[in-house]
């Protein structure tokens, strides 16, 4: 139950002289520090951090957890971002000695259990992308963008081909078009049509053979099956480049359809959204890719290999020896903690399971809609795959009630708003991802509690949330005048 | 300013021409309606005085919470003077956009793309289509 | 699915709903000759009881360091990690929430993400902190693309052969196609010379990356350099490690109070997460309030409510990715957020003692042990500089892999060969030591170099007398 007096912060309880932690005794012979470093290198006070006593740290942060709404205790159907039970069996594997706690420079003989679930995940997830060749080194759905348009660089560098754009939908996610810049390509932003698609007019006369990557989600972003897939990956490929599949909405079509199969030549994974990873408060997620052979030789080193030698068990190591490979993208191998999980989510589900996750992924999307459009329209039309974009546009115009009005109110019935104004290219955005762990009650009341708050006093919306500690965090101010630390 | 006298771009900046020894200076500023439809600004990245921009190319960046807009030169030139102060007074922006809340002035160099810029009651209008 | 939702009266009923006659039917919206018209070819489905008895089979496959005294070291440290930490971590609210868009049902998270940026300025001596970013390689990346952007037109970026060298490769491929370039600035000595640098830096320098203590665990003359760079109208970025500032000087300290480094980046895994074979772990970036427009990531803001009350948002948005798109500071969305809860709440229980006395454990250990191995007689110190926890030392068998074995045998991961990353340190080893390690651990380790010594002397012996 929610304490609400305790909101100060860790600062304010400090009190010099009190100690949450004991530390041993120094138990070899002690030298002066100032005998083993300089005397310009040493500090000359310990760091302004607070003092606390354990019981004041756990309870502090007690007290804040209780102020977060979470997918173990409310419904999130945050669009997008997929938000899933997370089973709590992935939590504990991922926490076993012997897997969470080695060392990334242990000698690989020491590591073979380790090497073989990596090198097995790297397996899954090239079978369930139809796409042969994986890295597990991106720490994230962003950075796996951002590696994959580098492997591309490097692809054309190789072939001697200048090719300087990205075709990006207008629909994308924002990480998109910011990787492309990053990998040194500039963006071309192409339109999609009311329905989500893309729109093929604006596509093809944008399409040059400057292009060397399209990066395009499907499902898409408005979660529909992108109708003119074939023609896009066709008339790409025809013209030398590249397709690009953002995997953010991977769990619509586990075992249903792959990449490697409509055309995409590169993926990236959120295994924090499809496969179950917590999504921590904002990360850590991971963002493993995959790719064609062609592209194979330029993924980041090292990658999981095994060797099967007569009558021998199989043995695990690290390929370092990638001449072509565009290099690392972070240290160390990956966010493994987040790969153990998926791998894990994955062989609890099995082929059958995961086509599963998907198929009910997509019935509770489409059922959802079909209960909803009734009072807020959905411009895409009555079929989904795992998520939809109603519109509280006509509700803007008719009665002053934005889709912002809405998510704050729908948290006062103890609900995690949708996405709101994302994608742009939808007026007054809701975007409801239920995933497939939810049950029909659940989205009955879901749909009950938006039907209400669109019969509501708008005044009472405008206000809106009632019922939580704060309401109505006034941003133009932090922003103007932005407040970023307690400083000492 | 009387927003009656001014010129305006289809892009929402305003622009007031004055004849200075020999040549033409433009101040440059954003309309009460472009104010009105940023909604509460928190940020001006204001143009660098000295340099030169060409016409409709964007020298100047206002921010709200969750928006990024350009502004653009309606004219081309130098940028000869900048409101420094506006950076930590946007308030000027909405109650003062035809005085206070000028963003810069640029000496023109090139005559021509006058001629596309709109007067008051053509720009009344076409806000009135937009809205 | 290892549990079912959706009874086939809920399935019945919500596709009579739908207006669908079946879920395949729903399905058709993939075009037909995109549909896999096979099972996924994976392994069936496990049980939670299958899956328990199979990961715990897996991780008997390897040692760790719960089962072996740990001394590797390389950016990654076996610190102890308290209890709270993870019983904090571990709860639902925190870890299965997500970026707080909606501020009223994720105070939780925003207090705490503005309480790690506070901790963070108070521990690096600069002005802001971001929420996090992946990991310690890719927040120098990061701040070498702040540091290019801000120094407009420099395009030179000086990096020492003492950085950590995955760090470099991760910059490297951060600028691959990007217009700045890199200057090695090689260390011989193990450290950077300022002579050295001042020969590298010129009015094309952007930043200079100065890393304390080093990949070597070597203390660099910090003050000298960050004047340096400084002269010659160059950024300075600081790769430190955390637990180090319990008693080495703040990097916006570096060269005198408040005029230090101009950027800190570090791998936060030594406050309080765990090893994970390398992740998760956390960048942490923290600048002056000059570069806060440059900062990539979220950042969190305190502010009022509509009631007055003081609450935290996430703030300056209009930096990332979801709003400025092509224009953005950087692609990255997801961050490390619960390593920076685990952070936070690591400094809360150490607090300023807690800190200090930590990193005096690792000092005073780590030069116990140096100096018992170089005792031996089969190790020597390559580098005169000075070091806090982590050491190179010469293996004058030239065999550190039989060094590294031996370790094993006797339950310790012993070192680090540096071969791999410096050619012409193959016969060398990059030794750690935390505030974990006891005497008798070090004790026991010095004893193996010794006794191995002398078997390798009788040995010797041995053979020439059958000669």
């Amino acid at each position: 139950m929610r304490n609400i007096h305790d909101t100060q912060l860790l600062f304010d309880l400090s009190k010099p002289g009190r100690r949450a932690l004991r530390l041993p005794t120094c138990d070899v012979p002690v030298q002066p520090i100032e005998t083993l470093l300089p005397a310009g290198a040493i500090a000359e006070q310990a760091p302004a951090l607070p003092e606390l006593a354990e019981p004041q740290v756990v309870r502090h942060f007690t007290n804040l957890s209780t102020q977060n709404m979470s997918v173990d205790s409310h419904f999130y159907p945050l669009g997008s971002c997929t938000m899933k039970h997370n089973p709590k069996r992935n939590e504990r594997a991922a926490g076993l000695a012997g897997l969470g706690d080695l060392h990334p420079y242990q000698p690989e003989s020491t590591i073979q259990g380790m090497l073989a679930l990596l090198y097995d995940l790297q397996e899954f997830l090239s079978e369930i992308s139809g796409l042969p060749a994986c890295s597990l080194q991106p720490a994230a759905g962003a950075h796996g963008e951002l590696t994959a348009l580098w492997v591309a660089a490097a692809y054309f560098r190789d072939r001697g081909e200048q090719r300087t754009k990205v075709l990006v939908p207008d629909s994308a996610h924002g990480t998109n078009p910011a990787s492309a810049i990053m990998a040194g390509f500039e963006t071309v932003t192409v339109k999609t049509l009311k329905s989500g698609a893309v729109d093929m007019e604006d596509f093809r006369a944008k399409l040059d053979d400057h292009i060397a990557v399209f990066m395009i989600t499907n499902p898409n972003t408005v979660g529909i099956f992108e109708p003119a897939m074939r023609q896009i990956a066709d008339e790409v490929h025809a013209r030398g480049g590249l397709i690009y599949l953002d995997g953010a909405n991977m769990n619509a079509i586990l075992g249903v359809t792959r990449p490697g199969d409509f055309g995409a030549d590169m993926q990236h994974y959120n295994p924090h959204k499809t496969f179950s990873g917590p999504h921590g408060g904002g990360g850590p997620g991971a963002g493993p890719i995959c790719v064609t052979e062609k592209l194979a030789s330029y993924l980041p080193a090292p990658i999981v290999v095994k060797r099967n030698d007569d009558n021998q068990a199989p043995v695990y190591s690290l390929d370092y020896e990638r001449p072509k490979s565009i290099g690392r993208v972070r240290s160390f191998f990956g966010n493994t903690g987040v790969l153990v999980r998926a791998y894990c989510y994955i062989r609890t589900h099995g082929p059958d399971g995961l086509r599963r996750v998907s198929e009910q992924a997509v019935l509770n999307a489409n059922y959802l809609l079909s209960r909803v459009k009734h009072f807020l329209p959905v411009p895409q039309g009555d079929r989904c795959m795992h998520e939809f974009v109603a519109s509280a546009k006509q509700l803007k115009t008719e009665r002053g009630v934005s889709a912002m009005d809405i998510a704050k109110r729908l948290l006062d019935f103890g609900v995690h708003a949708p996405t709101v104004y994302f994608p742009q290219t939808v007026p007054e955005a809701l975007m409801c991802e239920p995933t497939e762990t939810e049950s029909k009650e659940t989205l009955d009341a879901f749909a009950e509690m938006l039907f209400r708050i669109t019969e509501e006093d708008p005044e009472l919306l405008h206000t809106a949330p009632h019922t939580t500690a704060i309401s109505r965090p006034d941003e133009v101010a932090a922003a103007r005048q932005p407040t970023l630390c307690h400083c000492g | 300013m009387k927003p009656e006298e001014l010129l305006y771009a289809k892009t929402h900046e305003w622009v007031a021409i004055e004849e200075t020894d020999g040549g033409k200076t433009a101040t440059i500023g954003i309309s009460a309606y472009a104010v009105e439809s940023l909604t509460d600004l928190v940020f001006i990245e204001l143009p660098k005085q000295g340099r030169t921009v060409a016409a409709l190319e964007s020298f100047c960046e206002v921010e709200s919470v969750k928006a990024v807009s350009d502004i653009y030169s309606p004219v081309a030139g130098e940028v000869t003077e900048v409101n420094t102060p506006l950076a930590d007074a946007l308030e000027w922006l909405s109650d003062d956009p035809y005085g206070a809340g000028w963003i810069a002035k640029v000496k023109i160099t090139d005559d021509a793309p006058l001629a596309g810029l709109l007067d008051y009651d053509a720009y009344q209008k076409m806000c009135a289509e937009e809205a | 699915m290892p549990f079912t939702y959706n009874t086939p009266e809920d399935e019945a009923a919500m596709l009579a709903a739908i207006g669908v006659g079946s879920i395949e039917e729903l399905l058709e919206q993939v075009p037909a000759d995109f549909r896999l018209d096979r099972p996924l070819r994976l392994p069936a489905a496990l049980g939670e009881m299958e899956l328990d008895a199979h990961t715990r089979r897996l991780a008997t496959r390897n040692a760790s360091p719960t089962s072996h005294a740990c001394f590797l070291g390389g950016g990654a440290y076996d610190h102890f990690v308290p209890a709270v930490v993870d019983a904090i971590a571990s709860r639902g609210e925190f870890y299965t929430s997500y970026t707080p868009y909606q501020a009223e049902v994720a105070q939780g998270n925003l207090q705490a993400m503005f309480e790690y940026q506070s901790l963070v300025t108070r521990l690096t001596g600069l002005d802001v902190s971001n929420s996090s970013l992946y990991d310690g390689a890719t927040a120098a990346a990061e701040a070498v693309l702040m540091a290019l952007a801000a120094s407009k037109g420099r395009t030179e970026v000086v990096l020492p052969d003492s950085l950590h060298p995955e760090y470099r490769q991760t910059i490297a491929t951060y600028l691959s196609n990007l217009p700045g370039q890199v200057v090695t600035l090689t260390t011989p000595h193990g450290v950077i010379e300022a002579e050295a640098l001042r020969a590298s830096v010129n009015e094309q320098t952007a930043c200079v990356v100065i890393p304390q203590p080093n990949f070597f665990g070597c203390i660099e003359e910090a003050d000298e350099l960050t004047r340096i760079a400084h002269e010659a109208g160059a950024l300075v970025i600081a790769a430190y490690d955390p637990i180090s500032l319990g008693v080495l000087k703040r990097p916006g300290d570096w060269s005198g109070e408040g005029a230090g480094a101009d950027i800190a980046v570090a791998e936060g895994q030594s406050l309080g997460s765990p090893l994970q074979y390398g992740g998760p772990y956390l960048g942490m970036l923290a600048c002056r309030e000059s570069l806060v427009r440059r900062i990539p990531g979220r950042i969190v803001g305190q502010t009022t409510d509509r009631r007055g009350n003081r609450c935290f948002v996430l703030t300056l948005q209009t930096r990332e990715q979801h709003i400025r798109r092509d224009k953005a500071t950087s692609n990255v969305c997801s961050n490390q957020g619960l390593l920076a809860l685990r952070a936070t709440v690591y400094l809360a229980l150490l607090g300023p003692t807690g800190l200090r006395e930590t990193a005096h454990l690792c000092l005073q250990k780590s030069h116990y042990l140096a100096e018992q191995l170089c005792q031996s007689g089969r190790f020597e110190k390559v580098f005169a500089a000075p070091t806090f926890k982590e050491f190179v030392l010469r293996d004058r068998q030239a065999d550190v892999a039989g060094f590294i074995n031996d370790g094993l045998e006797h339950g310790f991961l012993a070192g680090i060969p540096l071969g791999r990353w410096y050619p012409e340190l193959a016969d060398c080893v990059l030794i750690s030591v935390t505030e974990k390690r006891t005497r008798e651990e070090l004790d026991r380790l010095a004893a193996i170099v010794s006794s191995t010594r002398h078997g390798d002397a009788i040995a010797a012996h041995s053979a020439l007398q059958t000669a």
